[in-house]
Parts: structure tokens; sequence; C-alpha cells
């Protein structure tokens, strides 16, 4: 899966999230709309997240980076991903 | 591999669970001896000592030993609730530093539950505050599952504006663990309150991600006490499946055996149900965690409902069945019986599982 992930760019990234989101939750993300305050998620919303992040994107959230507000936005997940597969070290 | 484990694990157990149960304690060296050859959290990754065991691996383990000892079972779920919550919270100097400790032979214990939090634990007391370059833990946690076995304790507590996890070693000056006395079920399990009185630790014993939603860090940390407690759950219905077919098939009342009873036959066939849509709740599961799919959260609750009322309902028609053959303390069917009632609380008890899958049904549904 990571194979096929190698040269994507954040509108490629944000519309995989903004997919999986849609399949989730039956709503359109618009980038910087905070999931959390929405209501729209459930409460085992945010590991469903960290899990779709990990797999689909071949990356491994850890320290740090394992926070709610990395995960509050389309935006905020798309820059963790490009961070993380450009083997930056945020933790 | 995982027949080694399993057969390492019945050559351990042999005939003593009974005897455990009554006595309410597993002697120390013998779950010092499964957790030095890594059985204990058979998933922690190889690099820091584990066994490497995939999530379906590791499952049927659990069931296996939950089918001997569902005390032996949970001193399991435990331990590898433990490696999982390291791993994920931790950073690389505490994943190799303390999954290391687990897979060489060190207990323990993962603390949610409190006298003010059970099923509310966002309602936790527990304060885990900064100071310099140490921590402080303050609080009680209630029914810790292996605590008084264990060497350290995690320890979920608020902290900051949210929540965090603290390595407190029950060595450390005012720590105090208490046996609950006799409980229900599990009663070699080591359950026990704990009490944190001013504990003073180095600020390296707060895992890393610290300061997040305790709804987040428990959800994470759970996951992988419901999947083992399912399978738990799976392994005590295979008990009561075994002993009640074997006693139906030759005990005889009214001039034939019991299976020919149509009355005794559908609790063997109920018996029979509830053991196998466990399994396969438990499989499904497994297979998600296993591929790293978001369904492995939903899947796991699923899977603990399941499996848990059906050991409990499973366990009772055994009870039935088997009557005064079964009954005497310590026998594998009273065990299973009284077992499988604390399945339906702990991990997120009945009404726990109903709310979040409601939830979950409502949102899938749009």
């Amino acid at each position: 899966m990571t194979d096929q992930t190698t040269d994507l760019t954040v509108a490629d990234i944000e519309q995989r999230i903004g997919e999986f989101l849609q399949a989730k939750t039956r709503l359109t993300w618009e980038p910087e709309v905070d999931l959390f305050a929405s209501g729209a998620v459930s409460s085992l919303f945010a590991m469903e997240l960290v899990v779709f992040v990990e797999s689909t994107f071949g990356v491994a959230v850890e320290g740090a980076d394992l926070a709610m507000d990395k995960f509050r936005t389309v935006r905020s997940m798309s820059s963790l991903v490009t961070r993380l597969r450009t083997g930056g070290d945020g933790a | 591999m995982l027949d080694a484990l399993t057969a390492l694990v019945t050559e351990t157990v042999a005939d003593a669970a009974g005897e455990w149960d009554v006595a309410g304690e597993i002697p120390i060296d013998v779950l010092r001896g499964l957790g030095a050859k890594g059985v204990l959290c058979a998933e922690a990754n190889p690099t820091f000592g584990g066994l490497g065991l995939s999530g379906a691996a590791n499952g049927e383990l659990a069931a296996h030993t939950g089918a001997l000892c569902s005390s032996l079972r949970s001193v399991m779920t435990s331990q590898g609730m433990a490696a999982w919550t390291i791993q994920r919270f931790g950073d690389k100097a505490q994943r190799t530093e303390y999954i290391g400790r687990l897979t060489g032979g060190e207990l323990a214990a993962v603390a949610f539950s409190e006298p003010g939090a059970g099923s509310d634990l966002a309602a936790m007391a527990t304060e885990i505050r900064g100071d310099g370059d140490e921590i402080v833990v303050d609080g009680t946690k209630t029914w810790i599952t292996v605590a008084a076995y264990a060497d350290w304790i995690l320890v979920f507590g608020r902290h900051e504006r949210g929540a965090a996890v603290a390595v407190v070693p029950t060595s450390a000056p005012g720590v105090r663990v208490t046996r609950v006395a006799e409980p229900l079920g599990c009663r070699a399990g080591g359950h026990a309150t704990v009490e944190l009185d001013e504990v003073r630790l180095p600020a390296a014993n707060l895992l890393a991600v610290a300061g997040q939603p305790a709804l987040m860090l428990t959800t994470i940390a759970l996951t992988y006490g419901r999947l083992s407690v399912a399978w738990g759950c799976v392994g005590i219905l295979r008990a009561c499946l075994a002993a009640v077919a074997r006693h139906a098939a030759t005990r005889e009342q009214f001039g034939k055996p019991l299976l020919q009873h149509q009355l005794v036959a559908r609790h063997l066939a109920e018996l029979y149900a509830a053991e196998r849509t466990a399994t396969f709740a438990c499989e499904q599961a497994s297979r998600s965690w296993d591929a790293g799919s978001p369904e492995q959260v939903p899947a796991s609750v699923l899977a603990k409902h399941v499996a848990a009322g059906n050991a409990a309902r499973g366990a009772a028609s055994a009870m039935q069945v088997l009557a005064s053959a079964g009954a005497a303390g310590g026998h594998v069917v009273e065990r299973a019986y009284r077992d499988a009632k604390l399945m339906e609380i702990i991990e997120g008890s009945n009404e726990i599982c109903q709310l979040i899958l409601a939830e979950h049904a409502a949102s899938a549904a749009g």
C-alpha cells in the first residue's frame, strides 16, 4: 500500500483523508473544519483516525504527534502525514 | 510458534487451575517464568525482546489460556495491555526499557478505575503533576487486575489539561497495594486497591504522550484489553462446551444419556452456537487489528460484547447441565460461571459496550 503513495501531493493526501471521513460520517469536510468540535464523530473516532493515517500513508504516529490537535482537521492531518513521510521527527 | 506457546501454557497450568482459584493466588514463580519467556505479552515487538506474535495468534493463545485458567488469562491481558500502552504512548527509550522488562520476567498492571470513575473514566481524579524534573502521582485506583503481583503499574491520571500515564513501581514510597478479598471471579488474578499518596518519581516515568484527552488515551489502551478479554471469553466457552459434551454423553438419567434428553441437548446446541459466534467476532476483530484497519476499534467492542455475553450465558447453562458434578469449588465449570460474570463488567461493561455500539451504528447509518 505504501508503494503507491510515494509521490502523493498534499492535495492527494487531503483527498484520501476526505474520502475516509465522508465514508465514516456521510459529511463533506472542508480542510480547516474542526472534526471534534462538530460533535459529528464518535468517541472511538480519534483512534480510528490514527490507525487510518498510519495504515494508509505508511507512517508511524508516535510521541508528541499522537495528539488530538494533529487530527483535528483535514489540513492538520495532511501536514502531519507530509512531515512524517519526508522523515521529519516531530516527536 | 503458537503451538509451542499453547503447549507451554498447558504444561505450566497442568491441573493446578482449581487449586490457584481456591487459594486466590498463582505462585509468583509461575508468572515470572511465563513472563520471562515472553508468553504473557506475546505480541510485543522482537526489537524489545518480544515474540512478535500476530494479534490473531495472540488471541488464540489467550483463548487457550482462558479455557484452562481465567486468572492466568487476566494476567496475560494486563501484561499485554501494558506492553501495548507503552508501545503506543512511550518514546523510544521508554519502549526499550519497559517492554524489555515485561519480556524479562517483570509483571505489570494497568490502572484505570477509581472509586468515583468506573464506566465514566473521564471522571478520573488521580492526579499526575509535574514538579521540576520529577512527577507526583496522587490518587486511589480500585479493582486493578494483577496489582498484587506487579513490579510496576501504569497509572492513568489527570495531567495538565488532559490525561497521561505514569509508570509507578509498587516499591516506590507512598504506594500501598491491598488485595481485594475473595473476588467473585478470576480469583487468582491479583486484583487490588492501589493507593498513591504523593508518589514522587523521575519525570522519565511519565509516558511521552501526555496531556491528551482521557477518552482518547483510555480508548487506545482498552482496545487491546477488550480484544484480549473477548478471546479469553472464547476460552471460557470452549472449556464449558467440552465439559458439557463429555458429561451429557456419559451421565445417564431416566435410563438414557443426558444428551438424549432434548432439553439438555438444547443447552449443548446453544453453547456450541455461543462458542462459534464469539470466535467469529474475535477472528474478525483480530484480522482488522492485524491489517491496521480502523474497523478494529468498533470490531473490538463488538467482539468483547458478544463474547462476554455468550460466556456468561454459556457458563450458566453449562452449570445447569453439570449440576452437582460441576458445583464443587475450583471445578472448571464452577470457575467459568463466576469468571464469566466478571467479564460482563470489566473492560467496558455490557452497557458501556452497548452505548459505544449504538453510537457507532447511528453514525454509520448517517
